[in-house]
C-alpha cells in the first residue's frame, strides 16, 4: 500500500522534526476562551514577540502575532500529556532573560527593538549545531512558529497565497506528459 | 458541491450455523477481490474481518483545513506515532512500557495524524518480537486500501521471470500473459489513470487521463527523456473519469490524497469496500462479519481438508467458529502466515498448508530511503499555482539491469517524485535564519523543490522470515509474529546506486542539487511486505501453486502478497488484485465442478 512518496516523505520528516522539537504536545478542543492557558502573562508576551521577530508582518501578509501563534503554542503546551515540554519553554524562555540580561541588562520586554534583535540574533547564531540553552531554545520556539503559522489561515492564504484543497471541475491544473 | 452517497446495503445476517460456500479471512485488497469475484459467480461467501467498520467519511474529512482542527490534524494528547529513531535504537515491541495512551506506527507521523487514530492499529494491543521492523497495520472494514499511497502499476515478466533473466531466486508459476486479462479486469472495474508510456518493462494499463505535470516536471520528463528514462505522472488507482460504482465519484483534484496519511472521503481513490465489497453485498451474496479475529483454519479430522475458521470477537472475547467449504485467506501478507502457523493440528504439526516449511519464508517488499531534493531556479519567486491537486506527483521507471548489468546487484529499482506547490511550504523547517527575508525565501522558493525517492526489490530469501513467538501474546491471547528478518548486501549496494542516480538525473537536468538522501530507512518502511507463502510449481519449495491454492490442502487459498514469489520493484497492490481475480475465477470454477 505505502507508496510514500518523496514529498509525503518529506512532511514526514518535517513533522518528526516538529514532533521531536515538542514531543507529544497538543492543543484543547476548546475554543481561545475556554483554552487552558502555560505560559504567565510575562512569558506569553515574550513567546508572542519572538514568534514576530522570526515571521513578521511585511508587505505581503500578516506575521506570526497576526496569526496567533503565541496563544497556539500556549494552548498546546497546556495540554501536554508529556512533562519535558512544558519544561522546555519554562527553560528556554528563562535562558531568553538571562541572554537579555546578559546583553542589555535588563528584561527581554523591556529592551529596545534593537535589543531584542541583539538578544534574538546570539539565539540564532549556532542555528545548524546550537549548543547553549539560549541557541536550543531559538530552535524549539522557530520550529513551532513555522508549524504554527505556516498551517495558520495567515500563513496559507494571505502569505503562500495556496491555490489548492478545490473542487478541480474541468481540465486538472497542469502540464500534459507531451 | 454536494456528492450524493450511497448507504451501503444492509448487512446480511451472519448465521454461524449455516456452512458457507467460502470464508474469506480478511477485507481488504486481496479479500475484496475475493468476496467481489466469489460473489459474482453465485457463491454465498461470508467476510471476516477482524477490525470494525467505521464512518469513514467522517473520519477522514479530506477537505478540511489544518486551521479549521484543533490540534491543526494533529493527535490528541497522549497518542504517539513512533519516530524513524524509536524504530532503529529500539528492539520490536515498540510500545512495550511506553506511557502514552496509544502508540501507532510511523504513518502516524504524517500531516493530519488525527484522521487515522481509528485506523492504524494501536502497537499496544498488537505487538510483535524479533528484528527490527517498522511493520503498519490497519484494522478496520477495508484494511490499508482505506489510506494506500494509490500508486498502481503492473508487473512484467521481467519481474515474473526474474530467474530466467538474470539467474536468482525463482520465476513466478505465471507469465506476464496469464496475468494481463486481470489486469485489464481490474483497471476497468476500479479504475486507474495514467499516460502510456509503451514500456516492456512496466506495462500500460487502461488508463482514465492522467494527472497533469509541474512545469518542474516537465523540465524532468525531457531531460531523462535524453538519458533513456522516463518520467511519467503518478499511475494512480483512482478513477478520474468515474467508473459504474454508485459508491463512488470520480477524481476532482482536490490533491487531500497528498496532505494526509492517504485516504479518500468521496472513495474516487480505489478503497476496498466501495470498490469490491458494498457492490458485492448488493449480489446478496455477501455476508460480512466485522469485529472477528481469526486465529485458526479449522481442519476436517477424516479427509484433512480446511472446515472453516475459529475466531475470536474482538468485542466480546468469545471464540466462535465459521463454517465454508472453501477457505480463503487475505488477511495480508504477514498476518495471513501468522493465520497458517497458528493452525496446527494433528495432520499439519508444522501449521497448515506448511509441509514444504517454506511458509514466513522468502519474505520480501521494497527497501527505500535513498532520493534527492532539488530547486528548479526559473521558479524561484513564480507566482502560486495549483500543483498539488492530484493523487501523487510522478513515477520514474525501473532503468537498472534491464538491457545492462549492473556490477554491483541484481534487479532494479524505480523513483517516486513529487514537486510544485504544497499546502504546507517546502523549505520552510530547513530555511535558516529569521525576519522578513525568511519568510521572503519561504515564499520565494515554496513552489520551486523537485524531490524522488526510490523503491527497490528486496530479493526474497530463505532465510528472512517470521514465525510465532513462544511467549508473547496479542490483547486477545493470540501468539504473536517473531521478526528474523533484514536487508542483505544486494539492497545496500541497490541503494548506494539510488542516491547516485537521483543526483545525476538532476544534475542533467540542470536543477540544482540542495540534499542527497543516502539514508536506508528501516525494514518494513515501504509497506509492502510480501512473500510468506509463495507459489511456485514445486510443493517442496513453495506453499501454494499458481491459483494460490494450497499444495497440501486443496480448498485452501492464500490471494494476498504472501503469495507473490518476488517482490519487483512496483508497487504490488494491483498485481495482488489482478491474482485474486485470477485465482478466484478458477476457484469458482473447480467449486463449480466440485473439484474444491
Amino acid at each position: 500500500m505505502s507508496e510514500l512518496s518523496r514529498r509525503e516523505m518529506l512532511q514526514a520528516t518535517a513533522a518528526a522534526a516538529a514532533a521531536l522539537s515538542l514531543p507529544g504536545v497538543k492543543v484543547p478542543l476548546a475554543g481561545p476562551q475556554a483554552a487552558k492557558k502555560f505560559f504567565t502573562p510575562a512569558e506569553f508576551a515574550v513567546v508572542d514577540e519572538l514568534s514576530d521577530m522570526i515571521i513578521p508582518t511585511d508587505d505581503k501578509s500578516g506575521g506570526a502575532r497576526a496569526a496567533g501563534v503565541a496563544a497556539y503554542i500556549d494552548a498546546r503546551l497546556a495540554e501536554s500529556f508529556e512533562p519535558e515540554p512544558q519544561v522546555q519553554w519554562r527553560t528556554g524562555l528563562k535562558a531568553v532573560e538571562d541572554l537579555s540580561h546578559e546583553l542589555n541588562g535588563k528584561a527581554f520586554m523591556d529592551s529596545t527593538p534593537e535589543q531584542r534583535l541583539a538578544v534574538l540574533t546570539r539565539m540564532a547564531a549556532a542555528e545548524s549545531d546550537p549548543k547553549t540553552p539560549a541557541e536550543k531554545f531559538f530552535k524549539l520556539i522557530k520550529g513551532e512558529t513555522v508549524h504554527a503559522y505556516y498551517t495558520s489561515k495567515i500563513g496559507i492564504h494571505d502569505d503562500q497565497g495556496y491555490k489548492g484543497n478545490v473542487y478541480q471541475t474541468g481540465e486538472y491544473a497542469g502540464f500534459d506528459p507531451t | 458541491m454536494t456528492l450524493i452517497r450511497f448507504k451501503a446495503s444492509q448487512e446480511q445476517d451472519v448465521d454461524l450455523s449455516r456452512t458457507y460456500d467460502a470464508v474469506v479471512v480478511g477485507s481488504g485488497a486481496a479479500g475484496g477481490m475475493a468476496a467481489h469475484v466469489l460473489t459474482a459467480q453465485g457463491m454465498k461467501v461470508l467476510l471476516l474481518e477482524a477490525g470494525k467498520k467505521i464512518p469513514i467519511e467522517q473520519e477522514l474529512r479530506s477537505m478540511e483545513w489544518p486551521y479549521d482542527h484543533p490540534r491543526r490534524g494533529e493527535f490528541p494528547p497522549g497518542d504517539h506515532a513512533l519516530r524513524y529513531n524509536e524504530y532503529t535504537v529500539r528492539q520490536p515491541p515498540y510500545a512495550k512500557g511506553a506511557a502514552f495512551k496509544h502508540v501507532f506506527s510511523y504513518v502516524g507521523g504524517w500531516g493530519g495524524s488525527d484522521y487515522v487514530k481509528n485506523i492504524l492499529v494501536d502497537e499496544k494491543d498488537h505487538p510483535y518480537t524479533g528484528t527490527r521492523y517498522a511493520w503498519v497495520r490497519a484494522r478496520l472494514l477495508g484494511g490499508k486500501t482505506n489510506i494506500w499511497g494509490r500508486l498502481a502499476l503492473r508487473l512484467s515478466d521481467y519481474d515474473f521471470k526474474g530467474k530466467t533473466h538474470d539467474g536468482y531466486g525463482e520465476d513466478w508459476p505465471i507469465s506476464y500473459a496469464d496475468i494481463q486479462p486481470y489486469y485489464d479486469k481490474v483497471d476497468t472495474y476500479l479504475g486507474i489513470s495514467g499516460h502510456n508510456e509503451n514500456l516492456p518493462h512496466l506495462p500500460d494499463s487502461l488508463f482514465q487521463r492522467p494527472n497533469k505535470l509541474t512545469a518542474a516536471e516537465i523540465t524532468l520528463r525531457k531531460s531523462l527523456a535524453t538519458m533513456g528514462r522516463v518520467l511519467t505522472p503518478y499511475r494512480a488507482g483512482v478513477t478520474t473519469d468515474g467508473v459504474k460504482n454508485k459508491y463512488r465519484s470520480k477524481c476532482f483534484g482536490r490533491g487531500a490524497c497528498g496532505r494526509r496519511p492517504g485516504g479518500c472521503d468521496i472513495h474516487a481513490a480505489f478503497d476496498s469496500p466501495t470498490g469490491l465489497i458494498y457492490p458485492a453485498m448488493d449480489t446478496g451474496n455477501l455476508t460480512l462479519r466485522t469485529n472477528s479475529i481469526a486465529h485458526e483454519v479449522l481442519v476436517d479430522q477424516n479427509s484433512g481438508k480446511a472446515r472453516g475458521i475459529s475466531f475470536v470477537d474482538a468485542v466480546n472475547n468469545r471464540t466462535y467458529e465459521a463454517k465454508a467449504r472453501v477457505v480463503i485467506l487475505a488477511a495480508s501478507t504477514l498476518e495471513s502466515a501468522r493465520l497458517l502457523l497458528l493452525s496446527k493440528s494433528r495432520q499439519y504439526p508444522n501449521g497448515i498448508g506448511n509441509s514444504s516449511g517454506h511458509v514466513g519464508h522468502n519474505f520480501c517488499e521494497h527497501v527505500m530511503g535513498p532520493g534527492a531534493t532539488g530547486m528548479v531556479k526559473e521558479l524561484v519567486g513564480a507566482a502560486p499555482t495549483l500543483d498539488d491537486g492530484k493523487p501523487g506527483g510522478f513515477y520514474v521507471p525501473r532503468f537498472r539491469n534491464l538491457q545492462d548489468k549492473q556490477p554491483g546487484f541484481v534487479r532494479g529499482y524505480g523513483f517516486e517524485g513529487g514537486s510544485g506547490f504544497s499546502i504546507f511550504p517546502d523549505g520552510a523547517w530547513d530555511t535558516p535564519g529569521f525576519g522578513g527575508q525568511f519568510k521572503k525565501t519561504v515564499r520565494d522558493h515554496a513552489g520551486a523543490f523537485i524531490s524522488l525517492g526510490g523503491f527497490g526489490e528486496v530479493l526474497a530469501r530463505y532465510e528472512n522470515y517470521v514465525d510465532l513467538d513462544p511467549a508473547v501474546k496479542d490483547r486477545w491471547g493470540i501468539p504473536v509474529l517473531r521478526f528474523n528478518y533484514q536487508f542483505g548486501d544486494n539492497e545496500k549496494k541497490m541503494c548506494e546506486d539510488m542516491a547516485t542516480t537521483a543526483r545525476e538525473m538532476f544534475e542533467q537536468a540542470g536543477i540544482e542539487v540542495i540534499g542527497v538522501d543516502k539514508r536506508i530507512l528501516t525494514e518494513g518502511w515501504s509497506i509492502h511486505e510480501l512473500g510468506t507463502a509463495r507459489m511456485g510449481s514445486d510443493p517442496k519449495t513453495s506453499v501454494l501453486n499458481q491459483f494460490q491454492q494450497s499444495h497440501d490442502v486443496r480448498n485452501l487459498f492464500v490471494v494476498d502478497g504472501s503469495s507473490h514469489v518476488s517482490a519487483s520493484c512496483q508497487n504490488p497492490t494491483w498485481t495482488i488484485m489482478a491474482l485474486a481475480w485470477r485465482s478466484c475465477e478458477h476457484l469458482a470454477d473447480e467449486f463449480k465442478r466440485g473439484n474444491v
